[in-house]
């Protein structure tokens, strides 16, 4: 069997690899703190790149698998400018370290180099390390450990996203809108504006009229000002976000509307309320009308009761012109 | 129309109390709803939340302090046309909100314009009922009370779902056109002449006389002092609970738990103030009692379960005080003056209301939690259930007429014509 350092791995021509054994130095252990510092010596080659861009920071990412897994790792990494980066991927199984087959690749495309392997006790460890600094480079990193069953670890690099935005915005014709987009803990180097009706994105703002404005308070967020709105601006609108390593967008809806919508319904309810009122006046008019009628019908009726009265009876007309008085107030 | 000796007690008092129902829904459920409409304030106009809440607290002022003008004009023309005039003016404050471009146009127009009409409006009406009913003036009282809860419930999403179809000027639009309703309202206040009306004379001469009544004048102390403690929960619990660690949608719930236990308890007052025979002013110091001392309990209950059975029972306890407050009056000043002995009431019980509040924060921030305000808000509640055993016949156990006992009104008899208020309604 050969010696550790080259189990399975990619053809890498030996003279680094007795190196290797030979110098053996203590990597830069980096990791989680999980898992113990894998003893991985660096390769030469590496080194001298890792010097070019040793400005950069450093991102060190972990996923665990075993030959028990069902469904593949996946971990999605956010980031925001160029680093240099480390990934891990450790294999436990039971069964032969060495029958296993570790490959790495980027997205469907196989990675040849620059990938290391190691083995202590029962775990198999690859470590796969690179730099970042445009966006070609971000995508999805997975490594490969096949024995019986292929297990799959994926590392997926994107760009910070914008925070959905909820409902559309209304406003009014000739009123004015701030439209904003906001990104939490990133700072984005530029901000661009779109508008779209359909499928194309028209750049929105650029030549700064009276009636775009962009300006945003702090570096992280973006406010595009319209003023003078028509129904013409109706429609959806796009916020980019432009980073080093790509972009993200996020879409807001703005609905325009002509005071007449609201209005109309306004004087629907006024109409409503003006029917009721003279609704209740009316039937209350008329309930008094009635009880007027039947007041007088009484009236009326104690009229001819002393009418007849009188005429039977004794000649009275004092009390009678008092009665009359008192029953047509 | 010919001098009724008694309230009718039913018959058209019924559509009144409809007429009330709806009344204190279209002003204090606007009110209580109108946080709604904060959120978008703040984003529309750029301004911080401590201005924008101003709208609401001039609004609210305005409204209570505008009680006695609203009652002095309801004793000289009636109630009907000045809560016809109160709902126009509400409806118009909210339209001109629709189109301001500041925060002070809305300070003027739904602060001042909006709240002047509220001030036309409640209080009138309120005193209305209580001259359209005497054996069960509290059951009345009561019922039409229940329209601020029950509005609440509905208003808040439908001020949502407004604010989404057309944003807050196209909302402020409709809430006008809803408060325009008030003017149907107001239609269905009959004018009732009653017996008394004749002696006690105009406005002026009710107000003079009301500040030489001495029960009035404790009533109306003790009344402050009810006021000044019993908004504090409303206003606090939410943050008590928090403080206690609870999540926001359970603290919500905890609160819509009570308002839904405040229109049982007012219905359940209401009743129980006409069945239980004597002055009514016995159960409002048994009401606003318990509410106290629920109050001073707060800070003891941490568990879950007693915080619960607690809110519920203050939403109960509160809301049973409110008709019973409102039923005592008649009783202390006669139906004949009600308009304007309400309207002082009101304007005097505000400041209780306004300084309570504030009050409770300033300790909260003093001591670090709101152990303090609970119990100074209980402290307030008992406090004014004692002043409230001052009053006449606290102790009597015969029924009261509704007739003023005062040597000072009969007084008034020989010296007063006959008004224009009884006749010229016909």
């Amino acid at each position: 069997m050969r010696s550790l350092p080259s189990l399975r791995g990619p053809r890498a021509p030996p003279l680094p690899l007795l190196l290797l054994c030979l110098l053996a130095p203590v990597r830069r252990s980096s990791e989680d703190g999980r898992t113990p510092a894998a003893p991985f010596t660096s390769l030469p080659v590496r080194e001298e790149m890792m010097a070019k861009y040793s400005n950069l920071s450093l991102e060190s990412h972990n996923i665990s698998l075993t030959e028990h897994s069902n469904m593949p790792v996946e971990k999605n990494i956010t980031l925001e400018r160029p680093s240099n980066i480390e990934l891990t991927c450790q294999f436990m199984t039971s069964g032969d370290l060495n029958s296993v087959n570790v490959t790495w690749k980027k997205g469907d495309k196989l990675l040849e180099n620059n990938y290391l392997i190691n083995a202590t006790g029962s775990i198999l460890y690859t470590q796969y390390m690179f730099t970042i600094v445009n966006s070609e480079q971000m995508g999805s990193y997975s490594c490969f450990f096949e024995e019986k069953k292929e297990q799959r670890g994926t590392f997926n690099f994107k760009v910070p996203e914008l925070h959905e935005k909820k409902k559309p915005l209304i406003t009014y014709v000739g009123d004015s809108v701030v439209l904003m987009c906001k990104c939490q803990g990133c700072f984005p180097l530029n901000w661009t504006w779109y508008s779209s009706n359909g499928s194309v994105q028209v750049p929105v703002g650029v030549p700064m009229n009276n009636k775009y404005v962009i300006n945003g308070k702090n570096a992280n967020e973006t406010r595009l000002k319209i003023m003078q709105l028509s129904e013409e601006d109706q429609g959806s609108y796009w916020c980019h976000a432009i980073f080093q390593l790509g972009e993200s967008e996020e879409h807001i809806e703005l609905v325009v509307l002509s005071y007449w919508v609201p209005l109309k319904a306004f004087l629907a309810i006024a109409a409503e309320v003006v029917l009721l009122v003279a609704i209740i006046l009316l039937c209350e008019m008329y309930t008094q009308k009635k009880k007027k009628h039947s007041d007088d019908g009484k009236e009326f009726e104690q009229i001819e009761q002393l009418k007849s009265d009188d005429s039977n009876g004794i000649e009275n007309n004092a009390p009678r012109h008092r009665k009359n008085e008192s029953v047509g107030q | 129309m010919a001098l009724r000796a008694e309230p009718p007690d039913g018959g058209w008092g019924w559509m009144v109390v409809l007429s009330a129902f709806f009344q204190s829904a279209l002003v204090f459920g606007v009110l209580r709803s109108f946080g709604v409409f904060f959120v978008e304030f703040v984003a529309a106009f750029e301004e911080p939340a401590a201005r924008v809440s101003w709208i609401a607290s001039i609004g609210i002022a305005v409204q209570q302090f505008g009680s006695p003008v609203g009652s002095a004009l309801s004793t000289k023309f009636g109630p009907r046309p000045v809560v016809m005039a109160g709902g126009i003016l509400a409806a118009l404050g909210m339209l001109l909100a629709a189109f301001a471009t500041s925060l002070t146009h809305l300070y003027l127009s739904i602060g001042l314009l909006s709240g002047s009409g509220w001030a036309l409006t409640f209080t009138p009406t309120l005193a209305c009922l209580s001259r359209y009913f005497s054996r069960r003036r509290s059951l009345a009282t009561g019922l039409a009370l229940t329209g601020v809860g029950l509005s609440s419930f509905a208003f808040a999403p439908l001020f949502q779902w407004l604010l989404s179809q057309y944003a807050w000027r196209g909302a402020l639009l409709l809430v006008s056109s809803l408060s325009l309703h008030l003017v149907a309202c107001g239609a269905l206040l009959r004018p009732l002449s009653l017996a008394e009306d004749p002696v006690v004379g105009g406005p002026g001469a009710q107000l003079a006389n009301l500040l030489h009544h001495g029960p009035f004048l404790r009533y109306t102390v003790a009344l402050t002092l009810i006021n000044t403690g019993y908004f504090i929960p409303y206003v606090h619990l939410v943050a008590h609970l928090r403080d206690l660690d609870w999540d926001p949608l359970p603290a919500a719930f905890l609160l819509s738990a009570a308002a839904i236990s405040d229109p049982v308890g007012r219905v359940a007052s209401g009743w129980l103030g006409d069945a239980v025979p004597g002055p009514v002013a016995r159960l409002l110091m048994l009401w606003t009692t318990m509410t106290g001392v629920i109050l001073a309990l707060y800070p003891v209950a941490q568990a879950p379960t007693a915080l619960v059975a607690l809110t519920v029972a203050y939403g109960f306890t509160s809301g049973a005080l409110t008709p019973v407050a409102f039923s005592v009056l008649p009783e202390l000043v006669g139906t004949g003056k009600i308009y304007c002995g309400l309207g002082l009431v009101q304007m005097v019980e505000s400041i209780g209301g306004l300084l309570g509040a504030p009050l409770s924060g300033y300790l909260r921030d003093v001591t670090g939690t709101y152990t303090a305000s609970f119990v100074v808000a209980g402290a307030f509640l008992l406090a004014g259930s004692g002043v409230l055993i001052t009053l006449p016949h606290f102790f009597c156990f015969s029924a009261p007429t509704s007739k003023p006992q005062d040597p000072v009104t009969e007084a008034l008899d020989a010296k007063v014509p006959l008004p224009r208020e009884g006749l010229g309604e016909d």
